[in-house]
């Protein structure tokens, strides 16, 4: 009977808890930032939580946003795309204010229809796919951030400026949204400028797969000139492990899309020669970078506090606060000094140029954002003990971007070849 | 008379706590959708057997009602919850055929792999499925009207609760039919039972169809929740968590899988906004506790006490080495 | 298909089917003995890479001889068999063989829970990466194309070394005959004084050593993360089940079958590769309920 009584008592419990908690009313604007910070994914998510968490510290030490302290709250996207939706439903109907979500291109495109529905504020931090906005007309979504396009254009544009040889491409990308976006671009980029580029070979592992031996002999037996990837975090890490490993980057040029994230994690592991991008401009060791006493001052304290350096991630998130920031300052100004509604600060966000840490990011009508593209090659560097980029392209966002509104693969079938003419001449930063 | 009052308590407890907080609505909304999956856990577990797999009918319906629009042609909840329990249950009855004729690990096993196949066919094929990104649910019309937010959700909710005193009823009048008790019949001595004139393997062709179905119509009822599907519906920890909810609320009483679904909901939804990386180890420990100290789950806290429970003795003699098939 | 693609084929399918095999015959062990079909058993392949991973890495730090990292693997192994194995089996699963297989199958499930947390608290959410002995023994090249050593022929070897292993020790050794025994027969062997309990015991810790060696062999060719307990369990299920629950051999042989199809789908139909595991067995099981190798088991009545 006793213990009978204990289990209901237990219950019961269980159920007041939650309702207590919930009670103490925030004051603060609250904030959640949606990212991975577990599994493979996290190497790649944790640099967004650092950035967002330093940022926010300082914006709280200096008075808040627009003058009211930020409380934030992060949520792990390691937990599944259903675990995510759930968890934005959950905190959105507890009165989050302001949702930083999301990494994934996957979790965007579920949560971008939610966002509209229950219509909160949802600055896109990371995600890239072109899906989100192509066909869909969105108030309360915004990117604060580039999307595939410019990226993976510049990316075989980059390719094809140095190695003009290339006659066969393999291409290894993770198998959702972002890996097979990726894909499409790269191929529409190269048919236009050579349609005689062959693509021997696509995979698409599942993200997380933790091992591409299977992968790695498959590219290697059909010996392509150039091999693209887009695969991120530990995946990404795996495979130039297991590549390297195997001889691949011997055997083909590698081009890894995302390859400065990683960059410090595969310390010698990652080799020279290797052409790696930033998706975006977000590089700590560019002229306009190093030119920003403001962003040298944030990376010094991003290394003293986290003991790495803040790779591109990182950059995007500095990036959406600032435009946050800034949104938050210009609804301000025009409504006279009160804290302003989610519908002001969506309206300053419309057309607004922000100036970041890394360059100017561009929002444009369709709620989507445009920066530079910055790609280079690995080298070796006395200072750091890990690759560097050299010959350092920093591709024009509008070069690049598809305009707003505009089938984004039917204009990059749209591009002439003489583009290649028109890519600013590579920078070194290794004198 | 503690067990009644218990009860009430709670009941109360939960109708102030979704009225001050709203939000409480999609936790409980996913907790009854659950629960009616659970329910043909249920069905199966008093027959003895248990499928590691049904998830898989979970996700077929889910995907169902994604799909709803353009297989259908309608976007209107009340034809496309019909239909995507038809269809899981055509899947059911044909998956049935097969995996009637086996039993415990066997069973377990073979809906193991039917689910996992479906798992990864669902999330390698990107063109047809949308792959692990999964897809959105479009908000339907219910009756015809297209409800604001809020509303629909009460509306969701309110259905969920309708649908599962309908599931309760009817689950209480089948438990009471001849194929009803022939279900403990079988676990017990199927032999027996096919003496007696009722064929075993119809009888789990027809109760597998039936469990699928429910797992369809839970299924559809939590893709209209969280308004996004995706192949994870499908993975066997899913399977997994609903026979862990069958055995946490307690096999004997036809309320038991709601209340188990109800606090496996609230345990998961608040340790893991607190304790990030530990609310499967608080969801396991609680099920060995169950398993260990408190066979007969959460229901049976409320429900009188079950008769003497045999000794290890007796109950080896239930189980005679072999025998003829 | 022509031979360099099936030495290819072949090749990756071996190094795959090594690993998988590790892992299986030890849930299949465990099965033939004590009729727990452990779920748990991804979890210590988990936590067997995560220890390894850890020692080597650590090892690193040291600044001693990399080629440590050979016997630290199987150290690690041999510790998580020996710490792991015993405490499971005496402190929970002893409680339970009186009870339903439903209920066994779940406290197996309860406690992959509780690892998989665990492993959380005890490493945290990063993923580890400890590919010093891959890079050690470098590579060489077949058919065209370059294999590491470690993958291509430690592996390999070391699950040929379990398999003879395992088959002398069940055959020539009286423990491992008494093991046999109480597979075959528990009722006989009990009737004949055989302390089911130590067999039990025994039988146990051995296969969570095998899981962990899985694990420990596992780490440094691919990251160590959260979630790799759960993929590794459903594989080693399809190769178990489809074997025969309690078959030795035919948990090697189903492993390479398995590995086979799986590679063969990446170099025919890449969009195949997840499905073709699951396939296979769900092909097996539907004409051979026991399995490829299993002897048909009379129902219970």
């Amino acid at each position: 009977m006793l213990k009978r009584t204990l289990f209901i008592v237990m219950a019961l419990c269980l159920l007041v808890v939650p309702t207590s908690f919930a009670q103490d009313e925030p004051e603060p604007v609250r904030i959640a930032v949606f990212t991975f910070t577990s599994g493979p994914a996290a190497s790649y998510g944790m640099p967004g939580r650092n950035a967002a968490e330093l940022l926010f510290e300082q914006i709280n030490e200096e008075g808040g946003l627009g003058g009211i302290p930020v409380e934030i709250v992060f949520v792990d996207e390691g937990q599944g795309g259903e675990a995510v939706v759930t968890e934005y439903r959950r905190l959105a109907s507890e009165g989050v204010d302001i949702m930083i979500a999301a990494l994934s291109s996957g979790n965007c495109l579920a949560i971008a229809p939610i966002a509209e529905e229950l219509e909160v504020l949802t600055l896109m931090w990371n995600c890239d796919t072109h899906q989100v906005f192509e066909g869909n007309e969105y108030e309360y979504v915004y990117r604060t951030n580039s999307n595939t396009i410019p990226e993976f254009v510049s990316g075989a544009l980059y390719l094809l400026d140095q190695q003009p040889d290339v006659e066969t491409v393999a291409i290894i990308n993770p198998d959702y949204a972002f890996g097979r976006d990726a894909a499409e671009i790269f191929k529409a980029t190269l048919a236009v400028i050579n349609p005689e580029i062959e693509v021997v070979v696509e995979l698409f592992p599942q993200l997380g797969a933790g091992d591409y031996s299977t992968e790695i002999s498959r590219l290697s037996a059909s010996r392509p000139d150039a091999i693209f990837s887009n695969l991120w975090g530990g995946d990404l890490n795996t495979f130039v492990s297991q590549a390297e490993a195997r001889g691949l980057f011997e055997q083909s040029q590698m081009v890894l899309a995302l390859g400065t994230s990683s960059a410090e994690n595969l310390g010698d592991t990652l080799p020279e020669g290797v052409i790696v991008g930033a998706l975006g401009n977000g590089w700590f060791l560019t002229p306009e970078v190093q030119s920003n006493p403001e962003a040298v001052a944030f990376i010094d304290a991003y290394v003293e506090r986290y003991e790495e350096y803040p790779s591109f991630p990182a950059f995007k998130m500095t990036q959406t606060i600032q435009s946050l920031e800034l949104a938050v300052d210009t609804a301000m100004e025009s409504n006279g000094g009160t804290f302003p509604t989610k519908e002001e600060i969506a309206a300053a966000l419309d057309g607004a140029t922000i100036e970041t840490f890394a360059g100017t990011l561009q929002m444009r009508e369709d709620g989507d954002g445009q920066t530079d593209q910055v790609w280079g090659v690995t080298v070796a560097s006395d200072e750091y003990d890990f690759k560097v980029m050299d010959q350092i392209i920093r591709f024009p966002a509008d070069l690049v971007s598809a305009p707003p509104g505009e089938p984004a693969i039917e204009w990059v079938s749209t591009l002439s070849p003489d583009i290649l003419e028109m890519i600013p001449e590579p920078v070194s930063m290794m004198e | 008379m503690i067990r009644k009052i218990a009860l009430a308590v709670i009941a109360i407890l939960l109708c102030i706590g979704l009225f001050v907080f709203p939000w409480m609505k999609a936790v409980l909304t996913v907790a009854l959708a659950k629960g009616i999956v659970v329910l043909g856990i249920m069905l199966l577990l008093r027959a003895g057997q248990v499928s590691l797999g049904h998830g898989m009918f979970v996700a077929v319906s889910a995907y169902a009602v994604a799909f709803g629009n353009e297989w259908l042609g309608t976007n209107e909840m009340l034809l496309q919850i019909p239909f995507a329990v038809v269809v899981s249950g055509v899947v059911g009855l044909v998956i049935g055929l097969f995996v009637a004729r086996y039993r415990y690990i066997f069973f377990a096993m073979l809906n193991l792999a039917f689910s996992m196949v479906f798992f990864s066919f669902l999330q390698k094929s990107y063109r047809l499925t949308g792959g692990s990104d999964g897809v959105s649910v479009q908000t339907p019309t219910i009756a015809g009207l297209s409800l604001e937010a809020g509303t629909y959700n009460w509306v969701l909710f309110f259905l969920a609760l309708a649908l599962c005193v309908g599931c309760v009823l009817l689950a209480f009048r089948f438990f009471r039919s001849a194929m009803g008790q022939a279900l403990s019949a079988l676990k017990t001595n199927e032999v027996r039972v096919a003496y007696i004139g009722i064929s075993p393997w119809r009888t789990m062709v027809v109760i597998y169809t039936l469990s699928a179905m429910l797992a369809g119509l839970g299924g559809s009822l939590l893709a209209y929740t969280t308004g996004h599907v995706t192949p994870e519906l499908s993975y066997w920890t899913r399977s997994g968590e609903y026979v862990f909810i069958a055995i946490l609320g307690g096999t004997t009483g036809i309320l038991g899988p709601f209340m188990g679904a109800m606090v496996f909901e609230f345990i998961r939804t608040y340790a893991s906004a607190w304790l990030t990386n530990a609310w499967q180890l608080t969801l396991g420990t609680i099920l060995l506790v169950i398993i260990l100290f408190a066979q007969s789950g959460i229901w049976g806290l409320f429900a009188p006490p079950p008769p003497k429970a045999k000794t290890p003795e007796e109950k080896r003699y239930d189980v005679p080495a072999a025998a003829g098939d | 298909m022509d031979l360099q693609l099936f030495t290819l084929v072949l090749l990756d399918a071996v190094s795959y089917a090594a690993l998988v095999f590790l892992v299986a015959v030890g849930l299949s062990l465990i099965f033939g003995v004590m009729r727990v079909l452990n779920v748990a058993h991804g979890a210590f392949y988990a936590i067997g890479a995560y220890t390894t991973a850890t020692f080597v890495i650590w090892l690193e730090g040291q600044g001693a001889s990399p080629w440590l990292s050979f016997p630290l693997l199987l150290l690690s192994a041999v510790i998580v068999g020996l710490v792991l194995g015993p405490l499971v089996e005496f402190g929970l699963l002893r409680r339970i063989y009186e009870k339903e297989e439903i209920l066994q199958l779940l406290v197996t499930f309860a406690l992959f829970m509780i690892l998989e947390d665990v492993q959380k608290l005890v490493w945290g959410v990063r993923s580890y990466f400890a590919d010093t002995p891959l890079q050690l023994l470098g590579s060489v090249e077949v058919a065209g194309v370059f294999y590491t050593r470690y993958q291509a022929m430690l592996l390999p070897a070391v699950a040929i070394i379990v398999l003879v292993g395992l088959r002398f020790f069940l055959r020539r050794t009286l423990p491992g005959k008494i093991l046999t025994v109480v597979t075959e027969d528990r009722e006989m062997a009990m009737a004949l004084g055989i302390n089911a309990q130590r067999v039990f015991l025994l039988t146990f810790t051995l296969g969570t050593m095998l899981a962990a060696l899985g694990g420990a062999l596992a780490a440094p060719t691919s990251s160590v993360s959260t979630g790799i307990a759960g993929e590794m369990i459903v594989l080693s299920f399809a190769v178990a089940a489809s074997a025969g629950l309690g078959q030795i051999e035919g948990a090697a042989l189903t492993a390479l079958l398995i590995g086979f199809g799986r590679s063969l789908a990446v170099y025919m139909a890449p969009e195949l590769d997840a499905v073709v595991p699951y396939l296979i067995m769900t092909a097996i099981l539907l004409f051979r309920p026991q399995g490829m190798f299993g002897l048909p088991q009379a129902r219970r009545v």
